[in-house]
């Protein structure tokens, strides 16, 4: 019973058409007819459902793609953690890894050596500095005379090697030489610290330059002697960091020939251990090819051909015996090196020539120590490092995530380290979000509550003009003009408390972050304007009829009640800005290392190096299915995971602090 | 003992610095906004000032038209004794170097610098007819479903949040993905399948093989659609839902099947909308410059696209065979890789050492590039507003 009162239900749903196929008897037959003449199908579908269909399929492209990028990305990219592990496992199996547990710590002497020479010169050139400045001032004045008469001194030369030797030609080119040099030598400005007596000389001898005399000028060579003298006179005076700095130098020598040899030994191995590998993956790609292979003939030759390739494998627990083996003595050299720095540390005198060297000098006394330190507790892990403990998949990915190297296409060893990429990505993407911020919800604000028609029609075209300007004119703006301008303001003199002034690279940083805010900021701008937009009247009003000024309204009521859309366009500003590529890799400066943190605020005026740039600027040089190109990929499947993961937060902010519907 | 007069008015507005407060307030505010302005207008100035004297010229016909009509060339300037600087291209360097003789002093060459962009442009007007003819198709048909068919559910949600993290993903990933896809992987018809190729279906007279369709304006067009696809979607749902009500309800009460309402009262209006503000997408898809740097576009090439090197022809060679070559040249034009304008500046602002011959070539190509891009925006903006006011329901 009820069940058919059900079905009555149905089929007398709106669909009227249902209906004729069970035409009641009664009915006219114009009705149905007329029905009837729309029932056309195709292959038996409805085509009014047929263009549904249609349509909800070119719909849900937008929901393909997403997932195509995902399987494109992790079809070239996935493959990677495998392979970074063979290439791991074959770091340490060759002994790679060995030598680097001493190498990595021993490139600390480098610093501590380039600090000490620093202070050593600076030292030096508090006595031989005026002598110097001297010496190099008249060099630079020859020069410039040199540069103003080249043309007439190349005629000269031509027609002095010229055969037979044209005398009269000579002598027209030497009288024109001469002319010049003495112009030219009179229109030098000659610094203060030569007497006048000493800058007509030099003027004298300037103009009596030639091209055959190669000996230099008499009061050239004074200037060189007295510039020779002073520097012994210094090198006396300083004689002890003189030779601390030497001493330090020398110390490494000894050790560094060990590494040096267990390197060679290493890298020799690891060669052979993948020229190996590379023709055992063709033997086994052939013995496929001839498995499959239905002809006879052709699957003998192929089954020959890889058995004539099978290549020795590489023994390389000998090998590796090799290096272990020269432990102790590694041992005892780094015991030997750590004895002599420290030393050298002792003796190190307190006094330095200036301020600056005296806090270079201390910094690397209290260096030393700390150095030899690293350097026993790396010479005390030799023991403990094996050669054939395999690499877990963990640590491959711990080395990806977390690796502080990225170095590609190097003859040692290449690594893929995220984090100096991610590290610049961040920095860039913090700068760019401090400034973006707070001018776009300004300008949000002062469009939506104060400006007048006349200025909303000029600031709102204005700022959202400045989404169509492509990203590549951006960064060329940043090569072009606003690097050049940070580096001029930044040598002004009265900013020189700003840190990191005055800066050393054009295109750092804080350029790129610049001009990324300047990319965000149609974004934010809009998205915050929408956010103040839909403030309910009713607050406005209720603020207001408190006997609230304006400004207390827009600070205490509507900035409030539109903090969600505001933080959720921040957030879509920032994955903008972190996934913007042409600026990046044109103005960040493209060095790829983590930006040095102890320059403090500094730091921001440093090149780096970030995901979208290393991708742009490395995939068109590497080979399909490498390790590299394999990296690359990685970090693209990183950076879209960024991406969603700051939508979904975006989303997620803009409900939590939903604003309380009017 | 008379009161203050200051006080007598309870209603008189409190001075105690509230008024001064707001002002200034409203100024900092104020000067806020127009910094962003200013920046720009300041930009667009720097780049026209440096730029138009490239494009321009003084005497008749006012414009560089070699700087318009010529494919980018290797610049060489030539030095004699007087150093005067002459420029020309690889050609006419030694008929000048030939000509001043004794007088020759340095050459200096300088790529990407000289002769014109007429290969980025066509290139880039390829790339955009391409993506956005693409992308145009696909977001219309979005648009339709979700503005006229879909139903609150699982799948529109779906679809609206795949939209919405569309937009968000970043255009090298697009370029990744284009690589994986398109270049390497897109089905083609070939006659013997390369060994790169995921899977290949034979046909008899041919084969369907997943190998991809190389670095291509194919290849870099498709990529570039779905970057822009999210901006045409919502865009075109924007103009269909702008579409009043009423006009569904009058077709489908007059027995109008749904796609009958759609295609006679409901695209009719909202077509000049949707092509106006797809124009923003033209802009960006011709902006974009990570998506096609793996997928389309090259650093230099001395061909347009058509002109493709293929063995001349016998000379008894038949109409056929001549007809084939042309159909194959033509189609140049979607299988060949092209320069582009925003790679072009790149490698001109990046890959060259920097001088006075290739900052011309720079800012020369930039100031072009800007105008195209900024009159494709400024009159999607017009148009609009035209539109609005046309259209008033």
């Amino acid at each position: 019973m009820f069940s058919t009162a059900g079905f009555c239900l149905i089929s007398g749903a709106p669909d009227s058409r249902r209906m004729n196929s069970l035409p009641p008897p009664s009915r006219p037959p114009l009705r149905s007819v007329l029905l009837m003449s729309r029932k056309r199908t195709i292959l038996g579908l409805d085509p009014q459902k047929l263009i549904k269909y249609f349509f909800g399929s070119n719909a849900s492209v937008a929901i393909i793609v997403l997932v195509l990028i995902m399987v494109f990305l992790l079809r070239e990219g996935i493959d990677f953690l495998p392979t970074y592990q063979r290439e791991l496992q074959t770091y340490r199996r060759a002994g790679l890894e060995f030598c680097d547990i001493i190498d990595q710590p021993l490139q600390r002497n480098q610093a501590l050596s380039s600090s000490l020479r620093q202070a050593v010169s600076a030292s030096l050139e508090t006595l031989s500095k005026p002598a110097r400045d001297r010496r190099d001032a008249a060099f630079l004045l020859k020069r410039q005379v040199e540069d103003k008469t080249v043309q007439q001194r190349e005629s000269l030369t031509q027609a002095l090697e010229k055969t037979p030797p044209a005398p009269e030609q000579i002598e027209v080119f030497r009288r024109e030489l001469g002319e010049t040099s003495v112009a030219a030598a009179k229109a030098l400005v000659y610094p203060a610290f030569f007497s006048a007596a000493e800058s007509e000389q030099l003027q004298r001898e300037f103009a009596a330059l030639t091209p055959e005399v190669t000996d230099l000028p008499p009061l050239l060579q004074t200037l060189v002697a007295e510039f020779s003298a002073k520097d012994r006179e210094a090198r006396t005076k300083f004689a002890a960091l003189v030779q601390a700095q030497e001493e330090f130098e020398e110390a490494t020598e000894p050790l560094q020939e060990v590494v040096d040899e267990l390197k060679a030994k290493a890298l020799e191995t690891k060669e052979k251990a993948v020229e190996f590998e590379v023709l055992e993956t063709n033997r086994q790609r052939l013995l496929e090819a001839a498995a499959t292979e239905t002809d006879p003939k052709e699957k003998a030759s192929l089954t020959k051909e890889a058995e004539e390739s099978v290549s020795e494998a590489v023994n390389l627990k000998e090998s590796i015996k090799e290096i272990t083996g020269r432990t102790a003595e590694l041992r005892e050299q780094v015991e030997k090196y750590a004895v002599v720095i420290e030393k050298a540390a002792a003796v190190l005198p307190k006094e330095a020539g200036t301020g600056a060297a005296r806090k270079l000098v201390n910094e690397v006394r209290e260096g030393i120590p700390e150095h030899a330190r690293e350097m026993r507790a790396a010479a005390a892990t030799l023991e403990g490092w094996r050669w054939d403990k395999p690499v877990s998949i963990f640590s491959v990915i711990g080395a990806f995530f977390f690796g502080t190297q990225w170095i590609t296409n190097s003859s040692w060893q290449d690594f893929f380290g995220f984090v100096p990429l991610l590290s610049g990505s961040l920095v860039i993407a913090a700068i760019a979000i401090l400034i973006a911020t707070p001018v776009s919800v300004v300008a949000a604000i002062y469009t939506n509550q104060f400006a007048s028609e006349r200025e909303k029609e000029l600031i709102k075209p204005v700022i959202e003009f400045i989404q169509a300007i492509p990203s590549v004119v951006l960064g060329f703006i940043g090569i072009s003009l606003v690097g050049n301008l940070i580096k001029d303001v930044s040598e002004w003199g009265w900013l020189q408390w700003v840190p990191g002034f005055p800066i050393q690279e054009r295109l750092n940083m804080f350029n790129a972050g610049c001009l990324l805010a300047f990319m965000a900021v149609p974004t934010m701008f809009s998205l915050s304007e929408d956010a103040l937009n839909n403030v309910p009247r009713a607050y406005i009003d209720a603020s207001d009829a408190l006997g609230a000024t304006k400004l207390q309204t827009v600070f205490r009521v509507i900035v409030p009640a539109g903090i969600s859309g505001i933080l959720s366009a921040i957030l879509l500003g920032l994955g903008r800005v972190v996934g913007e590529t042409m600026v990046v890799l044109l103005v960040a400066g493209n060095r790829i290392a983590i930006p040095d943190f102890s320059a403090g605020p500094g730091v921001i005026f440093q090149p780096a190096h970030t995901l979208t740039g290393i991708i742009a600027q490395e995939l068109g040089e590497v080979s399909r299915g490498s390790s590299h190109w394999q990296a690359l990929f990685m970090v693209g499947i990183v950076l879209f995971a960024i991406s969603l993961l700051v939508n979904w937060c975006a989303r997620a902010v803009a409900r939590r602090f939903e604003p309380h519907k009017a | 003992m008379n009161p203050a007069p200051t006080n007598d008015n309870p209603f008189a507005g409190d001075n105690s610095g509230i008024q001064q407060r707001e002002t200034a307030a409203r100024w900092a505010l104020r000067v806020g906004s127009y910094i962003v302005v200013l920046i720009t207008l300041a930009i667009m100035l720097h780049i026209f000032v440096k730029g138009a004297p490239v494009v321009f010229q003084a005497k008749w016909p006012f414009v560089n038209t070699q700087f318009l009509t010529e494919l980018p060339a290797t610049l060489h300037v030539i030095e004699d004794q007087q150093g005067n600087h002459i420029e020309t291209d690889v050609n006419g360097a030694d008929a000048v170097k030939k000509k001043l003789g004794e007088d020759f002093r340095a050459e200096k060459t300088i790529s990407y610098s000289g002769g014109g962009i007429l290969g980025p442009i066509v290139g880039t007007a390829l790339l955009v007819v391409v993506s956005v003819g693409v992308a145009l198709f696909l977001g219309v048909a979005c648009a339709i479903y979700l503005s006229e068919y879909a139903k609150h559910g699982k799948f529109l949600e779906m679809v609206r949040l795949a939209i919405l993290n569309l937009a968000g993903v970043p255009s090298v990933v697009f370029g990744l993905f284009g690589l994986g896809a398109f270049v390497l992987t897109a089905p083609t018809f070939v006659d013997v399948p390369a060994e790169r190729s995921v899977f290949s279906i034979p046909l008899g007279f041919t084969t369907l093989s997943f190998e991809g369709w190389d670095t291509c304006v194919l290849s870099g067009g498709f990529t570039l659609a779905f970057v822009i696809l999210p901006v045409i979607i919502t865009a075109s749902e924007q103009c269909l839902q702008a579409v009043p009500q009423g006009f569904r309800e009058t077709s489908m009460a007059l027995g109008a099947t749904r796609w009958q309402t759609i295609r006679y009262s409901v695209l009719p209006f909202a077509t000049p909308g949707i092509l106006t503000s797809s124009i923003l997408g033209i802009a960006r898809a011709a902006g974009e410059t990570a998506p096609i740097m793996f997928t389309a576009a090259l650093a230099f090439k001395d061909k347009l696209p058509w002109q493709k090197d293929l063995p001349p022809l016998p000379a008894d060679a038949s109409i056929f065979a001549h007809w084939e070559q042309s159909v194959s040249r033509f189609l140049g034009i979607f299988t060949e890789s092209v320069q582009a304008l925003p790679y072009h500046i790149y490698t001109l602002a990046a890959k060259i050492p920097q001088n006075e011959y290739a900052e011309r070539a720079q800012y020369g190509s930039v100031f072009v590039f800007l105008v195209l891009v900024a009159s494709l925006a400024a009159s999607s903006v017009l148009l609009r507003k035209r539109l609005r006011a046309k259209y008033r329901w």
